[in-house]
C-alpha cells in the first residue's frame, strides 16, 4: 500500500501585524490557532489518492502540545495517524533545522512513498521547507503542483505550474510534492470524523525517537540563521477621492489597474 | 465657524433615501454628524424649521425603517467609537459606544480590551455593516438568540436625544413607565423603538464571556421532510448538557442553497465551502457553545444520532469548531438573506415597484412541520416562487417571496396578509426582529390588538410631541 506523509503546521488564525517592540518577535498570544491554509490542500490530495488508490496517510505536525488541535483537524477529515514531533530542544528552529527535524521524524517512521507539504506557511512564509526536506532525504521535489494526473505503484504523475510555463512531471517514489492551494478544494471534516477524531491518539515523537540524537542539530541550536527583527512594512496607504460621472469613473478605473498591473 | 453639517439632498446621496427593503424614500436634507455636539446642532435646526428627521445606522433594515418619508436624513455613521469601557463591582464588562458602530468595528474593538478572559456582545444579526444603534432600535437578534435571548438584555444604559435638544441619560432598573397595564423599563422604550422616540446617541453593551468552546455543523437532508421532523426533534429531543448549549438552529431549503451556491463566483467567502451536493432537499446549520469542550462533544453526539435518525449522514454533514471556521458557516448562513435580498434587487431592475417581500414572523404553537408545510402549500398553491430559511426556535421563519412580475408581487402581498392574520390569530409575532418599519406597516397595523397601538401612539404622543422623528414609521 502507498504511504503518504503530509507535513502541516499550526498558525495564527490572524495576524494584525502586532509585534513586541522590544523583543521585534509577533505577538501570538490569545490569538486563536489554525491549521496553515496552505496546508490543507496537501491533506486534501493524500486523502483523495487514498480514495481513489488506497493510501496510509500519516500527518506530521512539529509544534507545542496544543499543535496537536491541527493532528485532531486532519483525522476529522480522514487522516489515519498524526505525529507530533515536540521537544523542547526542537523550539526557535528556522527552515533548515525546522526541515531537519521533520525529515528525521519521517524517516524515524516508514518508509514513505510520498511526502506531501503546502506551498508555503501563514506565519513564516518562507516556502522553503519542504524543498530543504526533500533535499535532506536526498529526493525528488516537485513544488507548485496544481493537479495530480496518475497515480502508478512506482510513480506518480503531476502537473506542475511553473512561472511561464505548465509542466508535466513523472516523479518515481520516494518523493516529495509541494502543492498549490488551487489544486483542490480541501473538504470540510465531516461530524462523524470530527467526533471519532476526538477520541484517536496522537502519536508524540521526541528526539528519544530520531534517528539522529544529537541535541545539537536541532532547535536553536540547528539553525542557520537568527531572527534578529520582524517588523510590518511600512505602510503606503494612498487615497485619492476622483469625482467624476460613472462612464468616465470607469474609465479612471481602468487607467489606475493598467498602471498598477505595468 | 464650524464644519458645514447639513447637505441638501443631492444626487450623490441617493443611496440614503434606501436600506435593504430596497424601498426608496424622500428627503430634502442629510447630514453625518461626528460628535453629540453635532447632532445638537443639527436638532436645533430642524426644529427651526419643524423639519421631522429619520434617523440612520448602517441602512441594512429590512423593513424600510431607516427609509425617510420626507424631511431630513440623519445618518449616524460617522459616530463610530468606543467611549469607555469598565468592569463593575459585580463584575459585568459594559462598553459604552457611539451608536454608529458597526457589529464588524464592534467585535475588533472587543478584541481589543485587555481583559482576563475573551469577551463579545451576544447579538449578532449577522449583517456585520448592520450599527448598535440600528440594532438596539430593531431589537435585531440574529441566529444566536435561541440562547442568548432578547438584545435588551445586553443593553444597560443609553443617552437619549430628545425632540427638542435636551439629553436625557437612561439607565436599565431606574424608571418605568406603564405600557399595556404593565410596567416597562424607560430604556426598552426606546430599544425596538425604531428611532421613533429620541436618538440613541451613545449605549452601554453589556459584554458576556466568550463561550471558549464553538462547534457549527451543518446537516444535509435528501428529503425535505427529514429535516422537518429533526427540526421538530431538536425542540422536544432532551439537549440539556451542563456546560453547554445550542445556540443557533437554522434552517435552509433548497431554493436558498441555489440562491446562495449562485453567488460563490463573486464571493471569495464563499468559494471555501465545498459545493452542496444536487440530491440535498434542505439543510439545518446548529451551533454549539459551551465552555467545555467534552459537554460540547456530548451535545453533538446526540445530535449525530439524531441525524441518523432522520436519514441525515453524519459523514456528510459539515463539522468545524473554532471562530474562524465557525465565520465561514455564518458566511453561508449570512448569504441566505444577502442572496434573497439581491434577487429582489434584479427584479426591480425590470419592475421597481417591487420591494422585499420578506416575513418575519414567529409561531410557536405549532410544530415546524405544520408550519413550514402550510407556507409551502400556500406559495405552490398561488404559483409563486420562494426561498425559506430562518430560525427553527419558534418558527421564526422568513418567507421571501421571489415575483416574477407585479402580479406575482401583489399575490406576495396577499399571501402575507393573510399570515399575518392567522398568525396573529394564534397569538405568533407577526414581526419578531426586522422591525415594523414602513414596510410591515399596514401588516402591523392590521394585526397588532387595537389597545397595542394605542399605547404605542400615547408613548409617541409623549416622547415625541412634535412629530420630530421618523415620520410614517409603524403607527
Ligand atoms: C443580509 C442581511 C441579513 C440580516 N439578518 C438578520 C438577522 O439574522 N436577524 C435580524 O434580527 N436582523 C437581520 N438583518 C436586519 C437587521 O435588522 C439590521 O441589520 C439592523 O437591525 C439594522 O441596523 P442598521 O444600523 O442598518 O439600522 P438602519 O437600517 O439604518 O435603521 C434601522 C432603524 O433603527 C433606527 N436607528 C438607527 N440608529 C439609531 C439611533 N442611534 N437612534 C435611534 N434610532 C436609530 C432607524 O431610524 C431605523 O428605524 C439582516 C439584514 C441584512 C441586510
Amino acid at each position: 500500500m502507498l504511504k503518504i506523509a503530509v507535513c502541516v503546521k499550526q498558525v495564527p488564525a490572524y495576524s494584525e501585524g502586532l509585534m513586541d517592540p522590544e523583543t521585534g518577535v509577533m505577538i501570538r498570544a490569545g490569538l486563536e490557532s489554525v491549521l496553515n491554509v496552505y496546508d490543507l490542500p496537501a491533506i486534501e490530495t493524500a486523502l483523495r489518492i487514498k480514495e481513489e488508490a488506497g493510501a496510509l496517510v500519516d500527518v506530521f505536525t512539529m509544534g507545542p502540545a496544543k499543535a496537536s488541535a491541527v493532528l485532531k483537524e486532519a483525522y476529522a477529515m480522514g487522516a489515519d495517524r498524526g505525529y507530533l514531533v515536540n521537544d523542547s530542544c526542537f523550539s526557535g528552529a528556522d527552515v533548515l533545522a525546522t526541515s531537519y527535524t521533520l525529515m528525521q521524524a519521517i524517516q524515524s517512521t516508514e518508509d514513505y512513498h510520498l511526502i506531501l507539504c503546502g506551498r508555503q506557511t501563514t506565519d513564516g512564509d518562507t516556502a522553503q521547507v519542504s524543498g530543504a526536506i526533500a533535499k535532506w532525504l536526498d529526493i525528488p521535489h516537485v513544488n507548485w503542483v496544481t493537479e495530480i494526473l496518475h497515480v502508478a505503484h512506482d510513480s506518480i504523475t503531476v502537473r506542475q505550474a511553473m512561472e511561464e510555463e505548465i509542466v508535466t512531471v513523472k516523479a518515481t517514489y520516494p518523493c516529495l510534492l509541494s502543492v498549490e492551494r488551487s489544486i483542490f478544494l480541501p473538504r470540510l471534516p465531516s461530524l462523524k470524523g470530527k467526533i471519532a477524531a476526538k477520541k484517536k491518539d496522537i502519536n508524540v515523537l521526541s528526539l528519544a525517537d530520531m534517528e539522529d540524537q544529537e541535541e545539537s542539530h536541532y532547535g536553536l541550536t540547528g539553525s542557520a540563521t537568527k531572527v534578529e527583527k520582524i517588523f510590518p512594512p511600512a505602510k503606503t496607504a494612498q487615497r485619492d477621492i476622483i469625482q467624476k460621472d460613472s462612464q468616465e469613473a470607469a474609465n479612471y478605473i481602468l487607467e489606475v489597474i493598467k498602471k498598477v498591473n505595468k | 465657524m464650524g464644519r458645514q453639517l447639513i447637505y441638501p439632498m443631492e444626487e450623490r446621496y441617493q443611496e440614503y433615501l434606501s436600506d435593504e427593503s430596497k424601498m426608496v424614500g424622500k428627503a430634502d436634507s442629510i447630514s453625518f454628524p461626528e460628535n453629540e455636539g453635532e447632532i445638537l446642532e443639527i436638532i436645533a435646526e430642524m426644529n427651526a424649521c419643524h423639519t421631522p428627521v429619520t434617523i440612520q445606522g448602517g441602512k441594512t433594515g429590512i423593513a424600510g425603517c431607516a427609509v425617510p418619508a420626507r424631511g431630513h436624513v440623519l445618518n449616524l455613521s460617522h459616530m463610530n467609537q468606543v467611549k469607555a469601557f469598565n468592569k463593575t463591582a459585580q463584575g459585568e464588562a459594559l462598553l459604552k459606544v457611539e451608536p454608529g458602530m458597526t457589529l464588524l468595528e464592534l467585535k475588533k474593538a472587543i478584541k481589543k480590551l485587555k481583559t482576563e478572559e475573551e469577551l463579545f456582545w451576544p447579538p449578532d444579526p449577522t449583517e456585520s455593516s448592520s450599527t448598535v444603534g440600528g440594532i438596539a432600535s430593531c431589537g435585531a437578534k440574529g441566529i444566536c438568540s435561541r440562547l442568548y435571548g432578547d438584545t435588551r438584555k445586553y443593553i444597560q444604559a443609553a443617552r437619549v436625544i430628545q425632540w427638542d435638544g435636551s439629553v436625557k441619560e437612561i439607565k436599565r432598573g431606574e424608571t418605568t413607565v406603564s405600557f399595556l397595564g404593565r410596567e416597562k423599563d424607560l430604556l426598552d422604550v426606546y430599544l425596538g423603538g425604531e428611532g421613533m422616540f429620541g436618538i440613541l446617541a451613545e449605549l452601554t453593551l453589556r459584554l458576556e464571556p466568550r463561550p471558549k468552546e464553538m462547534w457549527g455543523i451543518s446537516f444535509f437532508f435528501e428529503k425535505k421532510e427529514d429535516a422537518f421532523t429533526f427540526a421538530d426533534n431538536l425542540m422536544t429531543e432532551d439537549l440539556q448538557v451542563e456546560g453547554a448549549s445550542i445556540a443557533a438552529a437554522e434552517y435552509m431549503d433548497r431554493a436558498t442553497i441555489d440562491a446562495i451556491e449562485e453567488r460563490k463566483e463573486m464571493m471569495t467567502a464563499l468559494k471555501e465551502l465545498p459545493d452542496v451536493g444536487a440530491e440535498v432537499a434542505a439543510m439545518i446549520y446548529i451551533e454549539i457553545h459551551g465552555m467545555e469542550e467534552e459537554a460540547v462533544e456530548e451535545i453533538a453526539e446526540i445530535l449525530m444520532e439524531l441525524a441518523v435518525r432522520c436519514d441525515s449522514d453524519p459523514d456528510r454533514a459539515w463539522a468545524v469548531s473554532g471562530e474562524t471556521e465557525i465565520e465561514k458557516m455564518r458566511v453561508f448562513r449570512h448569504a441566505a438573506a444577502e442572496s434573497a435580498n439581491l434577487l429582489i434587487e434584479k427584479i426591480r431592475q425590470r419592475e421597481p415597484r417591487i420591494t422585499k417581500l420578506g416575513t418575519d414572523m414567529s409561531l410557536d404553537k405549532e410544530d415546524f412541520q405544520s408550519v413550514i408545510a402550510k407556507y409551502e402549500a400556500d406559495i405552490a398553491q398561488e404559483g409563486l416562487k420562494a426561498c425559506i430559511f430562518g430560525h427553527i426556535g419558534g418558527n421564526h421563519l422568513h418567507i421571501n417571496i421571489l415575483p416574477e412580475d407585479y402580479e406575482e408581487y401583489e399575490k406576495g402581498c396577499k399571501l402575507f396578509e393573510a399570515w399575518a392574520k392567522e398568525i396573529a390569530a394564534q397569538q405568533g409575532k407577526v414581526v419578531t426582529e426586522h422591525g415594523v418599519g414602513k414596510l410591515k406597516k399596514p401588516l402591523f397595523l392590521q394585526t397588532a390588538s387595537k389597545d397595542c397601538i394605542e399605547e404605542i401612539q400615547r408613548l409617541k404622543h409623549t416622547y415625541d410631541p412634535a412629530g420630530m422623528w421618523n415620520p410614517e414609521n409603524m403607527i
